[in-house]
C-alpha cells in the first residue's frame, strides 16, 4: 500500500519535470522531441544503489523499459545480450568487454561477432547457462517465456524496448547505470540528443512542408501508430502514411499505399526499387512517378541504439534535401 | 416421405427430380459466385463497401471507376479485380483437387496437400527467400521455385506408392504424411539456421493474396481450368472407385489409370495455386465436405459444385482478409479456418441430427 503511494509520488514528480522540460524546450526553441504521449518517460534512467563500507556496490536496482525494477547484487561482470539493439548500446557505452555472449543477429560493432553465440529468437538456453552470466539484456522481440525460463534458472533479464528518441537516450543511460559506465553513457546520450535536436530544429520548424512518406522495412511491412518508425519519420520531417493504420507494425495492403499516394518511398535493403515500382497500380504513386525512391540500410533502420541517429540524419536528408547541405 | 413413393414409376420421377434439383443447385452456386465476385470488387480500402475507415466511394463512382477511366480505375483494374479473380482460381483449384483426393484415397481426411504439395512448395519458397529472391517479391522466381519443388515432392511420394504399375493408395497416403513431416523439419531448419525471420514468412505459410496480379492469373488459369475439366470428366469413374477397386474395374474403370491421372492433375493444379499465394489451408479439405452435405456423393455434380463453391469461399475469405483491419493484410488462411470451421461443424451436426430423426 505504502509502496504504491510512493510510486505515485515519484511518477508525478517525473511528469512535472518532463512537462517543465518540454514546455521550456518548446518555448525556447519552438520545437519538441518525442510524441506527447511518451514525455513522462523522460530521458533519464531510474535506479537505486547500495554501497558497503569499502565503497563497493552491493545492490543495484534499475528499472527497465517494461517498468520492472531489476535488482542485481552489484555491477554485472558477465552480460549476455540476446538482441542486436542492447548489444550495440552496451558496446557504445564502453561496456563491450562485459559482454560474454550475443545472439546470431548481433553483428555490430565487428568486435561483438567474436562473442559466444546464444541463438536468436529461439535462445540456446544451454549455451547461456554455460556462460553463467550475471545479467541477460534483451529487446522486446524475444519471446517472453524464454526469458522467464532463464529467470527460473537464476538469470535476471533486463528489457530495452523504446518507441521514440527520448527512449533511446534513456536506454543508453540505463545501460550506463547497469554497467557502471555512467559518465560515458551520459556523454554519448547528450551528444546524440544534440544531433537529434539539430535535425529537429530544421525539420520541425514552422513553415516546413512535410512530404507524405511510406517506409517499408520488408515488402509491404511498415510502421503504424506508436511504433519507433512512426516517431522517426515525424522527427525526420515527414508524414507517415502508416500513422492512419491500426497495428503498431502493420502489413499494408497494396491499395492502401496507392490510395495514400506517398510523395517519398523509403525501403530497407531487403526490398529493391525495380520490384517496388513494378507492383500493380504503383506507377500512379507520386513518389514513383517523380523517382522519389530511396533505400536505407535495414540495420540502422530497425535497431534503436546509437546508430538510429545516423538513420534519422539520412532520412531527414532524403525528405528535406533543401534544409541540409550535402 | 411415405412408402407409396417406393414403386417403380415413382423412383423414375425421383431421379429426374434429383437431376432437376442438381441443376438448380449448380445454378444457385453460379449465382452465388457472381454475387460474391461483385461484392468483393466493391469491397476495399477505396470502395463503397468496407467495415470502417478508408476512402469511401459511392456505388456510382465505383461503377464509373470500373467501366470508365477515372482516378479510381487503378484500384479496380490493377489491384482488386486481378486479386479477386486469382482468389477464385486458387479456391477452385484447391476444392476441386480436394474432392478428387478424397475420392481416390477413399478417405475423408484427404486434402490436396496430402501428397506433399504444400510442404514441397514451402521448401521451394523458403529456399528462394534465403537465396535472396524474397518470399514475396513480384518476380516469378519464388513461385517457380515453389512450383517445381512441389512437383518433385509429389513425384517422390507417388513413386514410393507405386509397385510394378499398381498404385497403392495407403502407401501413397503414408508416404505423403512422412515426406510432409520430413520437409516441414527441413523448412524449420532453414528458417532457424539461415537467419530467415519467421514472422516475414508467415504470409506465405498461412497464404496471402497481397501480391496478386494479372501475370499470376495468366500463369495459373490454364493448369487450373484444364485440371478441373479433367476431374469433372472423370466424375463417373470417381463414383465407381468409391465402391472399391474391384467393383470399379467391373464397371469399366481402370483404377490404376484413374489414380495416376487424378494424382497428376491434382498435383499440377495445387502446385500452380500454392506457388503464388502460399499454403491456404482448409479450403481443399472442408469445401468438398460442405458440398457433399449439400448435393450428395455423386461426383458428376459434386466436382462442379465444389469447384464453384471453392472459388466463392476463397474470394469471400480474401475480401475479409484485406478489409477486416482497414488498410492492413491478414493472412487468408486465418480467415478460411476461422469462418469455415464453425460453419462446417454446424452443417455436419445438422446433417447428423436429420439423419437420426
Amino acid at each position: 500500500m505504502s509502496g504504491n503511494k510512493q510510486r505515485v509520488v515519484v511518477w508525478n514528480l517525473w511528469t512535472l519535470v518532463a512537462v517543465a522540460i518540454t514546455a521550456l524546450a518548446s518555448v525556447t526553441a519552438g520545437y519538441y522531441i518525442g510524441s506527447s504521449g511518451h514525455t513522462e518517460n523522460g530521458t533519464q534512467a531510474s535506479y537505486s544503489v547500495e554501497w558497503d563500507e569499502s565503497g563497493n556496490i552491493t545492490k543495484l536496482t534499475v528499472t527497465d523499459d517494461y517498468g520492472r525494477a531489476v535488482a542485481l547484487n552489484g555491477v554485472p561482470k558477465r552480460i549476455v545480450s540476446v538482441s542486436p539493439t542492447p548489444t550495440e548500446i552496451l558496446f557504445a557505452v564502453g561496456a563491450g568487454d562485459l559482454v560474454v555472449g550475443v545472439d546470431e543477429y548481433s553483428d555490430y560493432p565487428a568486435e561483438a561477432t567474436n562473442r559466444t553465440k546464444v541463438g536468436s529468437f529461439t535462445l540456446n538456453i544451454e549455451a547461456i547457462v554455460g556462460l553463467d552470466p550475471d545479467l541477460i539484456v534483451s529487446s522486446d522481440l524475444v519471446p517472453q517465456q524464454q526469458l522467464d525460463q532463464l529467470v527460473e534458472l537464476g538469470y535476471p533479464y533486463f528489457i530495452f524496448a523504446t518507441r521514440d528518441f527520448e527512449g533511446v537516450f534513456k536506454d543508453i543511460r540505463m545501460a550506463g547505470v547497469l554497467t557502471w559506465h555512467i559518465a560515458e553513457a551520459d556523454a554519448l546520450a547528450t551528444s546524440l540528443e544534440a544531433r537529434v535536436n539539430e535535425v529537429a530544429l530544421k525539420t520541425l520548424a514552422a513553415g516546413v512542408t512535410k512530404p507524405r512518406t511510406y517506409v517499408e522495412y520488408y515488402p509491404y511491412y511498415t510502421y503504424g501508430p506508436g511504433s519507433f518508425g512512426d516517431d522517426l519519420i515525424r522527427v525526420a520531417g515527414g508524414v507517415n502514411i502508416g500513422h492512419n493504420l491500426t497495428s503498431e507494425y502493420p502489413t499494408a495492403t497494396s491499395e492502401f499505399v496507392v490510395a495514400s499516394d506517398p510523395q517519398v518511398i523509403i525501403y530497407a535493403s531487403t526490398s529493391n526499387a525495380t520490384e517496388i515500382a513494378s507492383r500493380p497500380g504503383w506507377n500512379t504513386i507520386s513518389a514513383i512517378r517523380n523517382g522519389q525512391l530511396y533505400s536505407i540500410d535495414e540495420d540502422i533502420l530497425s535497431r534503436y541504439g546509437p546508430r538510429i541517429v545516423d538513420c534519422l540524419e539520412v532520412m531527414a536528408q532524403i525528405l528535406h534535401p533543401e534544409l541540409f547541405d550535402s | 416421405m411415405g412408402f407409396g413413393n417406393r414403386d417403380v414409376p415413382a423412383v423414375a420421377t425421383d431421379i429426374t427430380s434429383v437431376r432437376r434439383r442438381h441443376r438448380l443447385v449448380l445454378l444457385g452456386l453460379v449465382g452465388l459466385l457472381v454475387f460474391v465476385i461483385f461484392v468483393a470488387i466493391f469491397t476495399g480500402y477505396t470502395g463503397p463497401i468496407a467495415p470502417s475507415g478508408g476512402d469511401r466511394l459511392s456505388f456510382k463512382e465505383a461503377i464509373q471507376g470500373i467501366f470508365g477511366h477515372t482516378n479510381d480505375s487503378v484500384f479496380f483494374w490493377d489491384i482488386r479485380i486481378p486479386r479477386v479473380v486469382f482468389a477464385g482460381i486458387v479456391g477452385a483449384a484447391l476444392a476441386c483437387a480436394g474432392t478428387a483426393m478424397q475420392a481416390i484415397f477413399r478417405n475423408s481426411m484427404a486434402d490436396p496437400f496430402i501428397i506433399g504439395v504444400s510442404s514441397g512448395a514451402a521448401v521451394g519458397a523458403v529456399c528462394a527467400s534465403v537465396l535472396g529472391f524474397g518470399a514475396f517479391l513480384g518476380s516469378l522466381a519464388s513461385p517457380l521455385f515453389a512450383f517445381f519443388s512441389a512437383l518433385v515432392t509429389v513425384l517422390v511420394v507417388y513413386s514410393l506408392g507405386v509397385v510394378k504399375g499398381r498404385v497403392y493408395v495407403d502407401t501413397v497416403l503414408l508416404s505423403g504424411v512422412a515426406v510432409a513431416a520430413f520437409l516441414g523439419a527441413v523448412v524449420s531448419f532453414i528458417i532457424y539456421y539461415a537467419g530467415e525471420r519467421y514472422d516475414r514468412l508467415i504470409p506465405w505459410l498461412l497464404g496471402s493474396f497481397a501480391d496478386a496480379r494479372w501475370s499470376y492469373v495468366e500463369a495459373a488459369v490454364l493448369p487450373v481450368v484444364a485440371g478441373a475439366l479433367v476431374v469433372y470428366l472423370y466424375g463417373r469413374d470417381l463414383n465407381a472407385i468409391l465402391m472399391g477397386e474391384e467393383t470399379a474395374y467391373n464397371l469399366g474403370t481402370d483404377p490404376d489409370r484413374l489414380k495416376k491421372v487424378m494424382l497428376g492433375v491434382a498435383a499440377l493444379m495445387t502446385s500452380a495455386a500454392v506457388a503464388f499465394v502460399g499454403i491456404v489451408g482448409f479450403v481443399g479439405l472442408i469445401v468438398p465436405h460442405m458440398m457433399r452435405l449439400l448435393v450428395g456423393a455423386d461426383h458428376r455434380i459434386l466436382v462442379p459444385a465444389s469447384t464453384l463453391f471453392g472459388a466463392t469461399f476463397l474470394i469471400a475469405a480474401d475480401a475479409v482478409a484485406r478489409t477486416a483491419v482497414i488498410g492492413e493484410e491478414l493472412p487468408v488462411g486465418i480467415i478460411t479456418a476461422l469462418c469455415g470451421g464453425p460453419f462446417f461443424l454446424y452443417l455436419l451436426r445438422r446433417n447428423r441430427m436429420r439423419g437420426e430423426s
